[in-house]
């Protein structure tokens, strides 16, 4: 079924979705599959892979050591992303932490999967029960069993290599086996696993959205080891793949196309979106069924910005939780020269990660970790440093090879709480191009994100002495790893919640918001594959309410 | 291994192609073989004609149920069910309803075959291997009790007696003749190559009726959007300079290092058929193919694998806005931006060939730039001895990046001048041609042709019995 399009450019479908990330892809594929007509508003422009690899390429070299993984993709001026290299102050970030919440993401047809690691972890079924297990947190209005087929599915999409031995995999409770089996480990992952592991440290392959054998259309992973910020080869998922497989199979996209209003009806269903197209022009979408994926911070930023006479504190909002509950896993890093050579950065971003601190009594006092095995090439960093150091030709050389085989980076993921005073606002004050406003963000973290910090560090002075480390260094100022959550949290009450356990809004029946958002706990795991298994959870919603209207 | 014939059949057809070369052996003599033995080296025979590459499904398929779908401009083909069954398949044929379908082309109920089945090939097929192929496919080959689709193709198409004009002008009933001349090496490489393999059928250039050129035999020609080279025993237009070793390994894996990849339906002989044959028969194949009349095309200055050398650019692109994404690419942000990463800066592919050096390639040195046009546009698919050998797409499928005309010839030819035959040129028509011939086997090629005449035919017919009738009846 194919899209309704108008003379004044506006359109009508079944089913529109705003957001052409991996959650809006996978709904559009699975509802144009089914005959339905789909239409997907992105905000940002359609994107040439050669071009970003060669902007990646012929980036300076601050920004590629300072890990600038935005400045190469192309924007839209009317849609812009976060940018640190200068600074666009597109998000304004306030609070004791709001420094630890510099998010990167890409506002373009297929999103932020054309520079993620693809880490595809699933959630612990405990994970899912946080008030119910350790006392913290919120609960989930479903199980992870719930989840466990959506799991699967997505896993199947994005065709995920994981270990299908369960001694190495984290969570084991699993229905299928993974599509395929684990990327094999290089020297480096197989040598720090076991030295590690007898000290209960857990080291697992990450399972990962790439393949070493060619999968569906893509190639296989060739170990270009820059996964981010671009696969040059498509070896790695990218939700484009999913974008073009909703096109073949009749969805239309319209790239550059920027919704800023929701239109609502008497009983509350969403009858239109509105968007800005490339000229400024305003245009309207109507339709029967309506998803929003933008982001954990573009979800709820639209439907606050979308208020309507109905809806004063916005779409979605009748329990005040819309921007709320922000949750990252705020990390840090740990750095060290091991005395034995380790030849990290071989392979994909990351390849194995130490798993022994994702669960535990402890959750009732403190955040749980992951410490990641970072298997980006250490290159960049060893020839900072050995440039300090003044040295030149060979003696520079040769030490910059000493440090990229030597050199370590642990980078750590810890478990916010959901808080509502973490919190997605509207600036009154700085609007974008198109004189819409910009997102603050107020973000601060409690004691038991430190106090999982402070357990984190003392592991982390244990590992380095199994590794005679020198020029140990662990950061202490918490970075951003991308992962936004909880910001449209998802519960059984409309009181406190803002959709139910489908991601269907309580306040409109004809409205979904899947993705990160909903997810009212962080894991310490990275979030995509969850967001993509509740995509099609959702998707499945969206079908049955589509068959019975 | 290939999709088509499923990965469970590797195993057993190592196995059984080792036992079953004892039957090829003893049966040369016209001895007594057991039913076993007979079914055994059927099954072989049915790997070396390759039978499952259209009978079979792919991407899952029951082996031999049929139902693989053969699109021509006249409408889909669909491949029958050949297995034993009864119901649906070929199960209660007689040997001879199976001789005169595989070598006539013609049903048990008397209907023509539509030419997708190569039967004027297998028409040279001797009579102890037909019946080898019978016992193995009416007794070996699992029953599948499914009805694939049914072809209905529209009028005039649809009048399958039409297939008999074009067969009584060009399909021979002639047997393979064994030339006394010639070794037995020799004869059983040309009973390969001709009966079974039907290497001509790509190779070997055909006249306007889409009959085989005998006097051109293995000159080369278009296949769909790829282009079957001259394998010739000629060393600059041919083959002929290779050793023999290397092009049985060429068979035999679809790889020679610094020289040739098979592509396109190469890849699919090589996987489906080729690499599964005896390395007596690869020998004897080998042997024979050397030995074709040297066919020379005067504008070749040098063999299609001596082209090129490596170059760096590297060091002059960076720092540079790149145009790749541009309006008006560059060859050189294309090539950097879209192949580098595997073929590398220098075009030097990798040291354990994982990835080929595009100089001393043939798809970069032939006087055709078909096959290096049409490996960017649907990539390189080759399964063999367990390996998958995959370069993805570059059309509007692509899950790299979707290139376009003028993208694909920019490349094509920076490819060419830097890497491969700067004397060959792309231009953006020759893209846009290729694009939409597509990956096609030849059989599909074939059929069209054969399918387009037969209606042509047919119409003429008809026209010219209703002049005749106007004219005894004014």
């Amino acid at each position: 079924m194919s899209v309704r399009r108008f003379n004044n450019g506006d359109a009508d479908a079944d089913l529109v979705v705003v957001g052409s990330g991996v959650v809006g892809a996978l709904i559009a594929e699975q509802m144009a599959g089914a005959q339905r007509s789909v239409l997907i508003l992105e905000a940002g422009p359609r994107l040439d892979r050669a071009q970003v690899v060669e902007n990646w390429r012929n980036l300076n070299f601050q920004q590629r050591v300072g890990s600038d993984f935005q400045s190469l993709y192309p924007q839209s001026p009317l849609a812009t992303a976060p940018l640190e290299f200068p600074p666009n102050g597109y998000v304004l970030l306030t609070g004791k932490n709001g420094d630890s919440f510099h998010q990167g993401y890409i506002r373009a047809v297929g999103g932020t999967t054309w520079h993620w690691a693809a880490s595809c972890w699933r959630h612990l079924p405990v994970d899912f029960q946080m008030r119910a297990k350790y006392g913290v947190g919120r609960d989930w209005p479903i199980s992870y069993s719930d989840l466990e087929p959506y799991y699967c599915r997505a896993e199947e999409a994005m065709g995920v290599s994981g270990p299908n031995d369960p001694a190495l995999q984290s969570p084991t409770e699993r229905s299928r086996p993974y599509p395929n089996d684990m990327i094999p480990w290089a020297h480096g992952d197989t040598r720090v696993a076991e030295i590690v592991n007898p000290h209960g440290y857990r080291s697992v392959p990450i399972p990962q959205g790439r393949a070493v054998r060619p999968w569906k259309r893509r190639p296989a992973c060739c170990g270009n080891n820059n996964c981010q910020p671009i696969c040059p080869i498509g070896a790695m998922y990218n939700a484009i793949h999913t974008v073009q497989a909703a096109e073949a199979k009749g969805a239309t996209v319209l790239a550059e196309s920027v919704v800023y209003a929701i239109d609502t009806d008497a009983n509350n269903r969403v009858t239109a979106v509105r968007w800005y197209d490339r000229n400024r022009q305003s245009h309207r979408a109507t339709g029967r069924a309506f998803v929003i994926a933008c982001n954990a911070l573009e979800t709820p930023r639209l439907l606050l910005m979308a208020a309507n006479a109905q809806n004063p504190s916005g779409i979605a909002n009748r329990s005040d939780q819309v921007g709320r509950n922000l949750m990252d896993h705020s990390g840090f890093h740990c750095t060290f020269l091991a005395s034995d050579p380790l030849w990290l950065g071989r392979g994909p971003a990351q390849s194995s990660c130490l798993v022994g601190s994702r669960d535990g009594s402890f959750r009732s006092e403190y955040s749980a970790n992951k410490i990641i095995l970072n298997n980006i090439s250490r290159v960049g960093p060893a020839t900072q440093q050995a440039l300090k150091r003044g040295l030149t030709g060979t003696a520079l050389r040769d030490e910059i090879r000493r440090r990229t085989i030597h050199g370590v980076d642990l980078s750590i993921s810890l478990e916010p709480l959901p808080a509502p005073q973490n919190r997605l606002t509207l600036s009154k004050t700085r609007h974008d191009a198109l004189g819409l406003p910009c997102p603050d963000v107020n973000y601060e973290l409690d004691d038991y994100v430190h106090r999982g910090y402070d357990a984190a560090a003392q592991q982390l002075r244990h590992i380095g002495s199994l590794f005679n480390a020198v020029e140990f260094e662990v950061t202490t100022s918490l970075n951003a790893n991308n992962h936004m959550m909880g910001s449209t949290v998802m519960g059984f009450d409309p009181k406190d919640s803002v959709v139910d356990g489908d991601c269907r809004a309580h306040d409109h029946p004809n409205l979904w918001l899947p993705g990160g958002g909903p997810m009212p706990s962080a894991s310490v795991v990275n979030s995509t594959l969850t967001m993509a298994a509740l995509g099609l959870k959702c998707a499945d919603s969206v079908q049955r309410a589509l068959e019975h209207a | 291994m290939d999709v088509r014939l499923g990965s469970v059949r590797s195993g057993w057809l190592a196995a059984s192609i080792l036992s079953c070369l004892a039957a090829i052996g003893s049966s040369v003599a016209g001895a007594e073989v057991g039913t076993n033995e007979l079914a055994q080296r059927g099954r072989y025979l049915a790997i070396a004609g390759d039978c499952g590459g259209c009978h079979t499904r792919p991407e899952g398929g029951k082996a031999f149920a049929g139902g693989y779908e053969i699109t021509s401009p006249v409408g889909a083909i669909y491949s029958t069910n050949i297995t034993s069954s009864s119901i649906a398949g070929i199960g209660s044929y007689s040997e001879a309803q199976f001789s005169r379908a595989l070598r006539e082309g013609i049903r048990r109920d008397g209907a023509h075959l539509y030419p997708a089945m190569p039967y004027t090939a297998y028409a040279k097929l001797s009579d102890e291997d037909v019946r080898a192929l019978y016992v193995y496919f009416t007794q070996s080959v699992q029953a599948v009790d499914e009805q694939p689709r049914v072809t209905r193709l529209p009028f005039p198409f649809n009048l399958r007696m039409s297939m008999s004009i074009w067969n009584a002008l060009f399909l021979s009933t002639a047997r393979f003749t064994p030339d006394p001349r010639r070794s037995d090496e020799w004869n059983r490489g040309a009973y390969l190559a001709e009966a079974l393999e039907h290497c001509g059928a790509c190779h070997t250039p055909r006249n306007a009726l889409m009959a085989e050129q005998s006097r051109r035999q293995f000159a080369g020609t278009r296949v769909g959007g790829w282009y079957a080279p001259n394998i010739t025993s000629d060393p600059v237009s041919g083959i002929g300079a290779w050793p023999r070793d290397e092009l049985v390994q060429y068979l035999k894996t679809g790889a020679l290092h610094g020289k040739a990849q098979a592509a396109g339906g190469m890849a699919e002989a090589v996987g489906d058929s080729l690499q599964y044959l005896t390395s007596q028969d690869l020998r004897a194949l080998a042997t024979y193919l050397l030995s074709v009349s040297p066919i020379r095309d005067q504008s070749d200055s040098r063999a299609r694998d001596a082209w090129g050398a490596p170059v760096e650019h590297e060091a002059e692109l960076r720092g540079r806005p790149t145009t790749a994404g541009s309006a008006q690419p560059e060859g050189n942000a294309l090539y950097s931006g879209n192949c580098a990463s595997c073929h590398q800066p220098t075009g030097a592919g990798t040291a354990d060939d994982s990835y080929p050096a595009l100089f001393h390639n043939t798809a970069t040195g032939a006087r055709h730039a078909d096959n290096l046009v049409a490996a960017i546009l649907f990539g390189v698919d080759r399964e063999v001895g367990g390996r998958h050998v995959f370069m993805p797409r570059f059309d509007a499928t692509s899950y790299v990046q979707p290139l376009d005309d003028s993208e694909v010839a920019t490349l094509a030819n920076y490819v060419l001048q830097e890497f491969g035959n700067p004397t060959v040129h792309v231009t953006i028509d020759d893209v846009a041609a290729a694009r939409s011939r597509g990956f096609a086997k030849w059989l599909v090629q074939v059929t069209e042709g054969l399918l387009i005449f037969a209606g042509f035919a047919l119409v003429t017919l008809g026209l010219w019995t209703l002049g005749r009738r106007r004219r005894a009846h004014p």
